[in-house]
């Protein structure tokens, strides 16, 4: 069925592509200009014959020519940035008009989910993006460039080459996927980092439950919707091209201990090992008695000092009466600061094309294809780099057995450390995707254009090869063969969606209706094979080259699929009371209950339009508005609602392996019978706000403060007895918190300035877990160490763990203290001098369990952002800042010592920080306390920062010009500096960690400088 | 040209209509793909019934029993062992034992619980589905009865196996029968006295002996699988911990006659030599009465099975030496052999049983030294200073698979009850009621060179208990001390009444309160 619609869709677009070229018109020709207050033309201004769709567009001048049926016919004039205007034709056959800069946006057409409204209408609130400030940010993927704009939107950039940022709206509600929906064009994706900044024409992110409710089941982490750029009718082709160069400078990178330091410290651990191991480097590398000469800079070795970005890509846009295009090509090109092969690379090729064949129909189809390679780094390696000696050189001309590399071998002074500058070597880690979502639609309008019927065929094609590679090496004396993983992995998606919209009025009520149907399916299968002994070259990167074997096949994925029906009716009386309602009923193939139900509505009071406020001057627009709705999150994992058998040899046993004999496999299988039903989980949201211009429109803003409670939460839950994990809707929580963002434009003279900011503030709190009293977690393998918590009335996974109050100072104090005293009673000499001093909240003189408590939650209470641009002349300059507060960073890179087996290395302000004898510091142990398990806690507040920071994201000086008399180019160029400052007391690389808060295995954030040039003719 | 305009209005709209009533309830329902459910399994083909079994000893052998986590905890409460692991849990305080509060929240403690107690869930799960099969049985069809009786044996033999062990570790814990396989009932089930425990061992042995297989081990259907002689040794170990240093206990009664029938079969027999019984030759060998059945299929590289699961899992990896001469003899040295360990064996001139547990890191464990293994393996010194490496976790790169550089003591099983056992548990119970037990006492004596004793004692039996077991990993030599009373007088910083027992692991007691009291 999906075919033959598809087909028949296909016929029609291009036999009305052809039948669309010839046009009959009567009436005459007028000529005329378009220029704005200061007599600048405007080029690019819609000029349309109202109640038609006759229309064109200015040229680069300004100049417009349009045939119009007669002397009756009224001209619509609208360009972004203008008020619309209309004019009467009369009997002018030369019309010059100067538009006048747009006070208020209130009239913007805004994206909203499966259609528009005008921004002046909207009960719900909708941050719409800034395109223009957005092409600003030097970042590969465009979510980074929203960073700190946003209220209630929370950014946080990876920092390896192109890797996706993790976006939060309004918090956190699921301790699963809590990435946002995007939308791009009618396709749901996972994330837009395929999008080219430069693509994206609008962007708008529904932020509560009244706005995102229309997308259902989908919409729990807020939607983000783009539309990509189109081309406009009777419109010259407009090329532009835009392109950056920059170069990405690692930041704040830390100061590890010296070669000196360390082997001070290594020796104050006391143990044969450690000390063992400094003479072995004096022997071995050089240096006399205890004191090595070797003092390795494992961060040094191993990031570059910079590294290259670039973004190139050239649009055109372009239309005739009946068809309009858009073609665009990008590349971007990222290389990593890490000295080892990773970099990411990208092209883009977008395509859009719409034909009006006939007046009542449009049919039009985009795609974006794209195409990309990635190369990984091995993160491992900057962990590794923490806590290696350096007291071993990175390379060593000795390590005979060594090859193809010369590296050193800790082993060889008799310490573990991997080699980190080997690690990241000997990592080939590669994936190369290639992405195509074409869509086509067809729309149809009947009884003037108050009926509109849309039909649209999304779909998403991805397919990716992964190849990861390490070749035979050795570090000495055993060699390790080489490993081939090879991966192949498939993404089908489509959608299928219907829209019939109906927008009418009668006098001051004007309402609309829609109606909607859309189905989908999701699909993704994944084969991947392994094997050793894979020659070198890629062109033999084949496991049959190598030793493949059964075991080393898999193969995964998953189908889902979900049927939808919804509806949005919005009213409003003059502009000034209004309302919106939506309802959307969802099936989901992933749960045993198959259907939910997510209604919202939302109300707005418009008072500047009221009598009452008429006659005053400060107030220019000031609505109210409440909005209440229930959304769902499907990101859940499905389950199967049944007992799953696991066959194979991971469920069989060998039997016969006796003296000589090898054992076999007979086969077995094991079953897993516990399972729970599982369902979406819920929010319901309320949200109130206010809209507001004051001061002649100088200055504009909007409040709201929001109340999101999510039901049927769904994690993993533990049981006693190492029973598996039930995966279930176990809890709830709630989010609340004020999202504020405020603007102010003015001009003196001929400069002008625009001043912004924006914060929100979150409160999060688990509201339910059913009878536990709490759910124990942690980051992986280090749960035991580090743990953290979800219990009812507390932030979400919040770090849990003893308080550590001081250091003993003394032996005195040793002794005076009950917790200390019974710990040296047990074993003598537990607690010493230099060591950590916890506080014993339940009093009952011994350190215990019952000490632990609530260390801090990762989640900022306030993430804010700031922003100030300055015009004068042809110069423009602006800055951005942005931070986050209230959050805490569990520093796992200095809490690695606890599972060590021997002195590990430690950043150089830990070191130079710890206690030395009485009266030291107050808030470090000793060298020695390090090794001693009385200071390797289950968590404590020594390991917990604060996560604060304030960072400059983005400075940027532009000027404008024009090249050319006949056609001239407008011409832009800038120099960015991206991050290039940060504030923040954090000891670790950055403060911006994802996930849950534990700071492990960063890749450090880079400064970028870039020049770029952007051109349009 | 309206004319035509409605046409084709008319034609789009009857196809888009179309499109929705694609919408039909049968678009949502499909199964999840790529999880099979049991609902596929076909009880009725009785051919597969040995096949939830088979799964049993692959969640014990790949589980926890053997597993690092589990041995490096019971082999640390020994004075003959320097446990040396990246724990100061384990090297402060399991190895002074500490018991309570201090180690309550240890991770390890939870891995262990949680493991056994995981593979006891796997056993009551493959007992609901050996009933599925068993409801397809015939009425006339006795000898499907049987198997399916000796198949149910296996699987209660490994579930009281567990349970056992589990008890000497925690003391007082619940006995989970096939109603755990609901999750509600895991939240609530409440503790049993560990005499009960042992109790419950006992009877459950009696099913077993009465339906398993009366062959050897290695002589099984299914070779290398638990018999009627490994339920009777369970049977005799639990008895002898419920007899305590009773001499008067009836329990006694119970050791003797399960031993005596073992021995009294004829069919076990003392390995030779005691060094190889650890190696390759050993494997399986007559006097293997439980082993855990590990294999590399005799392949140089792709699919190994290995004790525990992960690469750190492997009982042999984390034992063997720092080596800087390399892979594969070469691992994190943790469980060394003591100084006491060494002294108590060379005082008593036990030099196979030394020569056996006891291997040397180059020169007292000097760096930049080395010594050779009686096979022929260069071991290095450490900087660690580390003398010994334990001899019966070592396995010769000679008898590795050929090409095998990975995946040290690849292709061998580990041992867990021997006939050796068996003679020194008759002799001990034939002393304890007064009789002579030089007999079997005599016959572990001789297979490692060491003159015959004439009417031995019980601290005689207990010394050659502690030489025989020396460095293994079940922690018998302190639940010899425990149950002998010893344990106060002879392991420094073990309290009476605190010690014996590690504390229930406060993640457990969090999601069960009744595990609290």
């Amino acid at each position: 069925m999906k075919q033959n619609y598809f087909k028949t869709l296909m016929v029609l677009f291009f036999l009305t592509t052809v039948a669309g070229s010839t046009v009959f018109s009567q009436g005459f020709v007028l000529n005329g200009t378009v220029k704005d207050e200061s007599g600048e033309s405007v080029p690019g201004t819609t000029v349309l014959v109202k109640g038609t769709s006759n229309g064109t567009s200015t040229d680069a001048d300004g100049v417009f020519s349009i045939r119009v049926p007669g002397s009756e016919a009224v001209l619509v004039f609208s360009s972004i940035g203008f008020a619309t205007q209309e004019i009467a034709v009369g009997n002018r056959t030369q019309l010059d008009v100067v538009l006048v800069a747009e006070a208020t946006q209130l009239s913007d057409v805004v994206i909203i989910g499966y259609g528009t409204q005008k921004k002046g209408d909207l009960t719900a609130p909708v941050s719409t993006i800034n395109t223009d400030e957005m092409l600003k940010r030097t970042t590969s993927t465009p979510m980074e460039a929203l960073q700190g704009t946003i209220p209630g939107v929370q950014v946080v950039a990876g920092g390896s080459p192109g890797a996706s940022p993790s976006v939060r709206i309004r918090g956190i509600g699921s301790f699963n996927n809590s990435n946002p929906l995007y939308v791009v064009d009618g396709m749901f994706v996972d994330n837009i980092d395929f999008l080219n900044p430069n693509d994206i024409a609008d962007m708008s992110i529904l932020k509560d439950a009244s706005g995102a409710a229309i997308y259902g089941v989908r919409a729990a982490n807020g939607v983000v919707i783009i539309t990509t750029k189109k081309g406009t009718k009777n419109m010259k082709t407009r090329v532009t091209y835009n392109g950056f160069v920059g170069l990405q400078k690692p930041v704040n990178v830390p100061r590890m201990a010296n070669g000196e330091q360390f082997a001070a410290y290594a020796l104050e651990w006391r143990t044969p090992a450690d000390s063992g191991s400094v003479r072995e480097s004096v022997n071995r590398y050089g240096g006399s008695g205890l004191r090595p000469s070797t003092s390795t800079d494992w961060y040094n070795a191993l990031l570059r000092k910079q590294a290259l970005i670039t973004n190139q890509g050239i649009d055109l846009q372009g239309g005739s009466d009946k068809v309009t295009y858009t073609v665009g090509f990008n590349h971007t090109y990222q290389n990593g600061t890490m000295d080892a092969k990773n970099d990411f690379q990208r092209y883009n090729v977008r395509l859009q094309m719409e034909a009006n064949p006939y007046k009542w129909l449009k049919l039009g189809f985009t795609s974006i294809l794209n195409n990309s390679t990635t190369h990984f780094p091995n993160n491992n390696a900057f962990l590794t780099a923490y806590t290696a000696s350096p007291l071993v050189p990175v390379y060593d001309e000795e390590n005979v057995n060594a090859f193809p590399v010369r590296f050193s071998n800790s082993g060889l002074i008799g310490r573990n450390d991997p080699n980190a500058v080997a690690d990241a070597y000997y990592n080939f880690n590669r994936l190369k995707q290639f992405q195509v979502l074409p869509s086509v639609y067809a729309e149809a309008s009947f009884w003037e254009n108050r009926f509109t019927f849309r039909s649209q065929l999304s779909q998403l094609y991805g397919s990716g090869l992964r190849a990861n590679y390490v070749p035979q090496r050795s570090l000495g004396p055993a060699t390790l063969v080489s490993h081939l993983v090879s991966g192949q992995e498939r993404t089908t998606n489509y959608i299928l969606d219907n829209l019939l919209t109906y927008r009418d009025n009668k006098g001051s009520h004007n309402w609309s209706v829609l109606l909607g149907q859309s189905s989908r399916q999701e699909q993704w299968r994944l084969t991947r094979v392994e094997a050793d002994n894979v020659p070198a070259d890629e062109e033999f990167w084949y496991t049959r080259q190598g030793r493949p074997n059964q075991a080393y096949y898999d193969e995964d994925g998953y189908r889902n699929r979900g049927l939808s029906y919804f509806t949005r009716g919005t009213y409003d009386y003059d502009g000034k009371y209004l309302l919106t309602a939506t309802f959307r009923a969802d099936g989901s193939s992933k749960y045993q209950s198959k259907w939910g139900y997510f209604p919202s509505v939302g109300l707005g009071w418009v008072l500047s339009y009221e009598d009452f406020m008429a006659g005053q001057h400060l107030v220019d627009f000031l609505k109210l508005r409440g909005s209440w709705g229930k959304l769902g999150n499907d990101g859940i994992r499905p389950n199967s609602g049944y007992a799953v058998v696991t066959l194979g040899n991971p469920s069989s046993a060998i039997f016969g392996s006796a003296g000589n004999t090898a054992g076999q496999y007979i086969p077995g299988y094991t079953v897993n019978n516990f399972f729970a039903n599982i369902t979406w989980e819920v929010v319901t949201e309320w949200d109130f706000g206010v809209d507001f211009e004051l001061f002649n429109n100088r200055l504009k803003g909007s409040v709201d403060y929001f109340d999101r409670k999510t039901a049927n939460v769904a994690l993993d839950r533990a049981f006693p007895f190492g029973a598996p994990n039930i995966y279930g809707n176990w809890a709830s929580m709630a989010n609340s918190g004020f999202d504020v963002g405020l603007t102010w434009n003015g001009k003196a003279g001929k400069l002008g300035y625009q001043v912004g900011g924006n914060f929100s503030t979150l409160r999060n709190r688990v509201t339910n877990i059913g009878a536990l009293p709490n759910i124990p977690g942690g980051f992986p393998e280090w749960t035991a160490e580090f743990p953290n918590r979800i219990e009812v009335g507390k932030p979400m996974q919040y770090f849990y763990g003893y308080e550590v109050s001081g250091i003993y100072q003394t032996q005195q104090e040793i002794d005076a203290d009950p917790m200390a005293a019974s710990a040296n009673a047990a074993v003598p000499g537990a607690v010493q001098p230099g060591f950590f001093k916890y506080r014993d909240l339940n009093g009952n003189g011994i350190r215990d369990d019952g000490d632990r408590t609530n260390l801090g939650s990762y989640l900022p209470t306030v993430t804010y952002g700031f922003n100030a641009s300055l015009t004068y002349a042809n110069f423009d300059f602006s800055v951005v800042l942005q931070g986050v507060a209230g959050n805490k960073i569990m520093n796992l890179n200095r809490g690695r010592y606890v599972k060590g087996q021997s002195s590990l290395n430690l950043d150089a302000d830990f070191y130079e920080s710890l206690w030395t004898g009485p009266g030291t510091t107050n808030s470090y142990p000793s060298a020695y306390a390090l090794s001693k398990s009385w200071n390797r806690p289950q968590g404590a507040s020594f390991f917990v920062e604060s996560g604060a920071y304030l960072r400059v994201q983005n400075v940027q000086l532009g000027y404008n010009f024009k090249i050319g008399k006949e056609a001239p180019v407008s011409m832009r160029v800038f120099a960015t500096a991206d991050r290039p400052l940060i504030f923040t007391k954090y000891s670790g690389f950055t403060p911006e960690i994802s996930g849950i808060g534990y700071d492990a295995n960063v890749y450090p954030i880079s400064s970028t400088y870039s020049l770029g040039v952007r051109a349009s003719f | 040209m309206k004319h035509i305009n409605y046409k084709n209005r008319i034609y789009k709209v009857a196809m888009l209509a179309s499109v929705l009533l694609t919408g039909c309830s049968d678009f949502l329902d499909n199964p999840l793909e790529n999880q099979t459910p049991s609902v596929s399994i076909d009880y009725t083909d009785l051919n597969r019934m040995y096949q939830p079994v088979s799964g049993v000893y692959s969640s014990v052998s790949k589980g926890g029993f053997a597993s690092w986590v589990h041995t490096f905890l019971k082999t640390s409460q020994s004075v003959d062992i320097d446990p040396r692991t990246g724990y100061s849990e384990v090297n402060e305080l399991v190895h002074n034992y500490k018991s309570g509060a201090a180690i309550k929240g240890f991770w390890a403690l939870d891995d262990l619980w949680s493991r056994y107690y995981g593979s006891v869930l796997a056993c009551n799960s493959a007992l609901v589905e050996l009933d599925k099969f068993g409801a397809n049985i015939g009425d006339g069809d006795q000898a499907n009865k049987q198997l399916l009786a000796r198949y149910q044996a296996e699987v209660r033999f490994f579930r009281a196996l567990l349970h056992y062990y589990i008890a000497r570790s925690f003391g007082n814990v619940p006995v989970l029968g096939v109603e755990s396989v609901d999750p509600a009932y895991l939240g609530t089930v409440g503790k049993t006295p560990v005499a009960d425990v042992r109790q419950h061992v006992i009877s459950e042995m009696d099913f077993c002996i009465a339906n398993l297989e009366d062959a050897r081990p290695n002589q099984a259907t299914h070779q290398g699988g638990v018999t009627k002689y490994t339920a009777l040794l369970l049977k005799a170990k639990a008895a002898m911990d419920l007899a305590g240093n009773d001499n008067g206990s009836p329990h006694w009664n119970t050791v003797l006659e399960a031993t005596d029938q073992i021995i009294n079969s004829n069919r076990f027999s003392l390995f030779e030599d005691y060094y190889q019984l650890w190696k390759k030759p050993g494997k399986m060998c007559d006097e293997a009465i439980l082993e855990l059945q590990y294999s590399d299929f005799g392949n140089p590289t792709g699919d190994v099975v290995t004790s525990g699961g992960q690469v750190w899992d492997n009982l042999f990896l984390f034992q063997a030496p720092q080596n800087t001469y390399g892979a594969p003899i070469n691992g994190d040295g943790w469980l060394i052999p003591s100084d006491e360990a060494a002294r108590f064996l060379s005082g008593r001139k036990d030099n196979v049983r030394m020569k056996t547990a006891i291997q040397h890191c180059g020169i007292e464990g000097r760096p930049g030294t080395f010594s050779v293994t009686p096979d022929g393996d260069t071991i290095s010194g450490n900087t660690a200073g580390k003398k010994y490496f334990n001899g019966k976790a070592y396995f010769p790169k000679s008898q590795m698979t050929p090409g095998r550089v990975d995946w040290y003591g690849a292709n061998n099983n580990v041992r867990v009850f021997r006939y050796a056992e068996v003679l020194l548990m008759n002799a001990e119970a034939k002393i304890r009621k007064g009789q002579n037990g030089d007999a079997p006492l005599n016959l572990v004596r001789k297979r490692v060179g060491l003159a015959p004793l004439v009417n031995a004692t019980i601290p005689q039996l207990m010394d050659e208990r502690r030489a025989e077991f020396i460095c293994e990993w079940w922690g018998e030599r302190f639940n010899d001390l425990v149950r002998t009373d010893q344990a106060a007088t002879v392991l420094s910083g073990f309290v009476k009444g605190e010690s014996e027992f590690f504390p229930i692991p406060q993640a457990q007691e969090d999601r069960n309160i009744n595990l609290r009291n």
